[in-house]
């Protein structure tokens, strides 16, 4: 997948980069609005991921620019602003989704990949971890016929570290992904261990969960099978 | 009471006043205008009948008699002349005559003069009821002018005072009874050619010029902060997570990165609060929805289901009565309850329960309640609980800044709702949110 980031803090558009690439994507970058126009009227993107907050023109008079030149690309904003009017008028003016900073660079992967679901319905949507079978799409999980009931935070949970396989993913990522905005203390992302006990047990009553492992003092990640 | 009613009450009253005084004065001022104008018309006919008497000589008229005296058939007036003993007079007063019968008050002159070594008296008389007759019409008729003149008067100062203080009123209607924070541009002057009128709406302009521009400083400030401060978070942020999935970080770096990560976010948390209250206090959140208190009440259950289930506390959802609150926001409303309601759990005791009440107050308002059987709060602390800063209770502060409360605190005021809470340490607390009667 084509992503074209324009972000004009250099430095985080280094380290988004460099995550993007890390899990496969292909990753342009501008700096200015007037560059990113530059890349949109010669290339043509599946993802724009356009901060809001650009010096050299409005980030939303940008956005409804770049709709006319790259239509058919899915548009994330990333912003500091956080006002509920931006992300109002962000959504209206057609961005598929919207990210505050500061942002979890799993999350926006994560939020990515579910846009990739909606609006290229990708079929193949089901992962197989272990002895069973996820459709990410659906929301469902089988070990061979049979269908394992999770809650939707469990299901969140196991398809967020899914999606990340193989990676380390603290328990602060995951109440972030799970909770958003609400987190208010430390403490919470203990709720973590709950979900991640019951998801255990649940499977655990048909196969080996060792795949989902945990890494003491950081979080949980999903082993890559051999 | 508003200046135009207390200057048309005082206008009226000091007219009235002036009416008063008149009709008690008048009739002293008629009457005193008569006698003197009675003295003067005497003496005119004393000079006259003098200038006769020097030109024809005393024995003219007394033909030899001793006296002489003509009066007028209704006796009103009289002249008599007459030899008198040796004594000096010249004098008016009112004393009484013996006219044919008849006593007659009369006002007299009474002037002695010599003619020939000889002393005569001459006497002007001039009968007081004639005198006085025309007294009690012309009092009538000032009165009747009086009174005529001055609702006249009355009349031209009230439009005019009218007329004169329109400016202020529209100044007081357009810049202060209309205008609720934060103005919105530049008020339009009052047209008024006084010049004090002309001053006071300058000024009033002029002050809600600054007011708005410090407003619009300080929105434009939380706008900044919230970017200069959520950036360089975002990076520190981002480069954390990029080291954490390189393939070779061990295991111990990887803890002091989760850790490192813990404390980004923590300031990142306290960053937002602190926007989102000074957001908040920017009135920056729309005020335009309505919501149905109950199922916002549900919606933060569900949301906060994992974490009732996790310390096995009892929820008791009793919701009676129905209410629809409006204007408000719907997402600081949800924040609101989820910061009561997540503290109602974080400070509870495990298998402790959470009770969730409605009711009508007398006064038909609102009111939702929300009751722990938590660790309390002790009553020296109930004070600063909503205090941004104080970090108070030290069992609650198990982690977090507190500023959960500060903006709940803050979103009730935005919407004014009035947050109550009480609480026994060891108990339990109860959150009360008592709603304002919504603006249909």
């Amino acid at each position: 997948m084509k992503v074209l980031l324009v972000e004009d803090e250099k430095t985080l558009a280094f380290e988004i980069e460099l995550f993007l690439k890390k899990s496969f994507y292909l990753c342009d970058l501008a700096h200015t609005a007037q560059s990113s126009l530059e890349y949109m009227s010669s290339n043509q993107y599946d993802f724009i991921l356009l901060d809001l907050g650009l010096p050299d023109m409005d980030g939303l008079k940008l956005l409804l620019e770049a709709k006319k030149l790259n239509p058919e690309a899915a548009y994330i904003i990333l912003t500091a602003r956080g006002k509920t009017e931006d992300r109002i008028a962000g959504l209206d003016l057609g961005a598929d989704d919207y990210l505050s900073k500061p942002f979890s660079l799993p999350e926006l992967h994560s939020r990515m990949q579910a846009i990739a679901r909606r609006k290229y319905r990708l079929n193949n949507s089901e992962v197989s971890i272990g002895e069973f079978v996820v459709d990410i799409q659906k929301r469902t999980i089988h070990h061979g016929q049979a269908e394992i009931e999770l809650s939707r935070k469990e299901f969140d949970l196991l398809s967020y570290l899914l999606l990340h396989k193989n990676r380390p993913l603290t328990r602060m990522q995951l109440s972030e992904h799970i909770w958003g905005n609400f987190i208010e203390d430390d403490n919470e992302s203990n709720y973590i261990d709950v979900h991640v006990k019951n998801v255990r047990k649940k499977l655990g009553a048909f196969a080996s969960t060792e795949w989902l492992e945990t890494i003491r003092g950081v979080g949980y990640k999903i082993r890559k099978q051999a | 009471m508003k200046l135009l009613n207390k200057l048309t009450l005082s206008i009226t009253l000091s007219k009235l006043g002036i009416v008063l005084l008149f009709v008690i004065i008048l009739p002293f001022i008629v009457e005193n205008v008569a006698s003197e104008y009675t003295n003067y018309h005497l003496k005119q006919q004393k000079e006259a009948v003098m200038k006769s008497v020097a030109w024809n000589g005393v024995n003219y008229y007394l033909e030899g008699d001793d006296s002489y005296g003509s009066y007028t058939m209704l006796k009103e007036e009289y002249i008599s002349l007459e030899a008198s003993p040796d004594i000096r007079l010249d004098t008016i007063e009112t004393s009484r005559r013996l006219v044919e019968q008849d006593t007659l008050v009369y006002r007299v002159l009474s002037y002695t003069f010599q003619e020939k070594g000889k002393t005569y008296l001459l006497e002007i008389g001039k009968k007081l009821t004639s005198i006085n007759e025309y007294n009690k019409p012309l009092q009538r008729i000032a009165l009747y002018v009086l009174i005529g003149l001055i609702i006249l008067s009355s009349i031209i100062d009230l439009l005019y005072t009218r007329y004169l203080l329109r400016p202020l009123q529209l100044i007081i209607k357009s810049k202060l009874i209309k205008q609720s924070f934060p103005f919105e541009k530049t008020a339009k002057p009052v047209r008024t050619s006084t010049a004090d009128f002309k001053y006071l709406d300058s000024s009033l302009i002029s002050l809600m010029d600054q007011i708005r521009e410090a407003f619009e400083k300080e929105r434009e400030f939380t706008a900044n902060a919230s970017h200069e401060l959520m950036t360089p978070i975002s990076i520190l942020k981002s480069k954390i997570e990029n080291m954490m999935i390189q393939e070779e970080v061990s295991e111990d770096n990887l803890q002091k990165l989760t850790e490192l990560m813990t404390t980004v976010s923590r300031l990142s948390r306290i960053v937002n609060s602190l926007l989102m209250i000074s957001r908040i206090e920017n009135d920056q959140y729309l005020m335009k929805e309505e919501v149905d208190i109950k199922a916002l009440v549900l919606e933060v259950v569900t949301e906060i289901e994992d974490r009732i289930q996790g310390k096995d506390i009892q929820v008791d959802l009793r919701l009676n009565e129905s209410f629809l609150f409006q204007p408000c926001n719907k997402d600081l409303l949800f924040q609101l309850i989820y910061n009561l309601l997540n503290n109602a759990i974080k400070y509870n005791v495990p298998k402790g329960s959470i009770r969730i009440t409605d009711r009508y107050t007398p006064e038909h308002r609102y009111e939702l309640m929300i009751s722990d059987t938590g660790i309390g709060i002790s009553s020296a602390d109930i004070p600063l609980i909503f205090n941004r800063f104080k970090k108070v209770h030290v069992q609650r502060s198990s982690g977090g800044y507190g500023l959960g409360l500060a903006i709940s605190k803050t979103i009730a005021d935005y919407h004014h709702i009035e947050i109550g809470v009480e609480s026994e340490l060891d108990k339990g607390t109860t959150f009360k949110l008592l709603f304002p009667i919504s603006q249909a």
